[in-house]
């Protein structure tokens, strides 16, 4: 074994030692009306201020039925506007009728992608692209800095040794 | 709540490092613990559910400021994690430490020596020492590495040796 090994061994032996036993830190004499205070000033607020898990039965199902309902309406009132008096197969063809446009542009902008490549050097798209990355490598490393300057704390004990 | 209220507030002073935060830690613990009454009134484990609670809250409350810096300080060159890279001790170490001392006088240095640490070596070591937790479960606990803990738990050692040597050495001075 090492002798840097049995250092380290005998100082978590000492430090155990020294650690071990320790009595308890008194706890502040306000820390008991502190909590009296907390939970009268908890109990004091009305149902509605106090989390949804904390809510007297009647108005959480209450407002689970609200709830529903509203999300239910929404959906048949989006359904029934968009459909009408149209027959399914109507209804139908109007989706498919802004696919197509859709598909459309994404095609041409498909196009005009595959154009800018065959006109653009090679030699700048490369160019673009590791200008990309070193930006963002820049910024990361801005980030990485500005963590270091102003987090960490310079005089952090033993984060020299 | 008078039963527990030290070990609930030392767990979490010796934790943040820092005993405002300490009590209001504490605080929301007996509130938690007062909305689980009906189950803790008669519980044998009513200490170690509160023990739990308050390491648990210690752990986010530190964790809520630390985590959006986390991607950051997992950067350090893995060098830096490395076994193999730790250093020397420079310095003799003694066969005991505030031996001579009495309990109280040894929680004070203690105590002030911890809050001289860094989270990310105060944490792991509290954990170890005083929760007798195993490194690995103190890994999962604090969702790191388990080489990063051992090397943080060394280096929380290392620094806490000459503060309590000193602390030590200025307490004899004054009772001397």
């Amino acid at each position: 074994m090492s002798k840097h090994s049995d250092s380290e061994q005998k100082l978590e032996r000492v430090l155990t030692q020294a650690l071990e036993g320790l009595p308890l830190r008194r706890a502040p004499g306000t820390l008991e009306a502190r909590v009296v205070n907390e939970l009268e000033r908890r109990a004091a607020l009305p149902w509605w201020r106090v989390s949804f898990a904390h809510w007297p039965a009647a108005p959480r199902v209450a407002f689970v039925a609200v709830c529903v309902a509203l999300v239910a309406a929404t959906i048949l009132g989006g359904v029934f506007a968009f459909v009408g008096d149209r027959s399914f197969n109507e209804a139908a063809a109007l989706v498919l009728s802004w696919v197509h446009p859709f598909l459309a542009v994404v095609s041409s902008a498909g196009g005009v992608a595959t154009l800018l490549v065959r006109i653009i050097p090679p030699l700048w798209l490369y160019g673009g692209m590791a200008l990309g990355i070193m930006l963002y490598l820049a910024l990361f490393g801005l980030g990485a800095a500005a963590y270091r300057t102003l987090y960490l704390r310079p005089s952090s004990v033993g984060d020299d040794l | 709540m008078r039963a527990y209220q030290d070990m609930v507030f030392s767990t979490a002073a010796r934790l943040a490092g820092n005993d405002t935060q300490a009590e209001d830690i504490a605080q929301e613990v007996f509130i938690r613990a007062y909305e689980h009454f009906s189950d803790l009134r008669t519980s044998v484990t009513a200490g170690g559910w509160l023990k739990t609670v308050t390491t648990n809250l210690t752990l986010n409350y530190l964790n809520r400021y630390r985590k959006r810096w986390r991607l950051f300080s997992e950067m350090r060159p893995a060098s830096e994690d490395s076994d193999a890279e730790a250093p020397e001790m420079e310095w003799e170490i003694p066969d005991t430490i505030l031996a001579e001392l009495g309990a109280e006088q040894r929680c004070a240095i203690v105590d002030a020596a911890l809050r001289q640490l860094p989270d990310h070596q105060r944490l792991p070591l509290v954990l170890y020492h005083f929760e007798d937790l195993s490194y690995q479960e103190i890994a999962i606990k604090l969702n790191v590495s388990l080489t990063k803990i051992k090397t943080d738990i060394r280096r929380a050692r290392a620094a806490l040796l000459p503060l309590l040597q000193n602390g030590g050495a200025a307490r004899d001075t004054l009772d001397g």
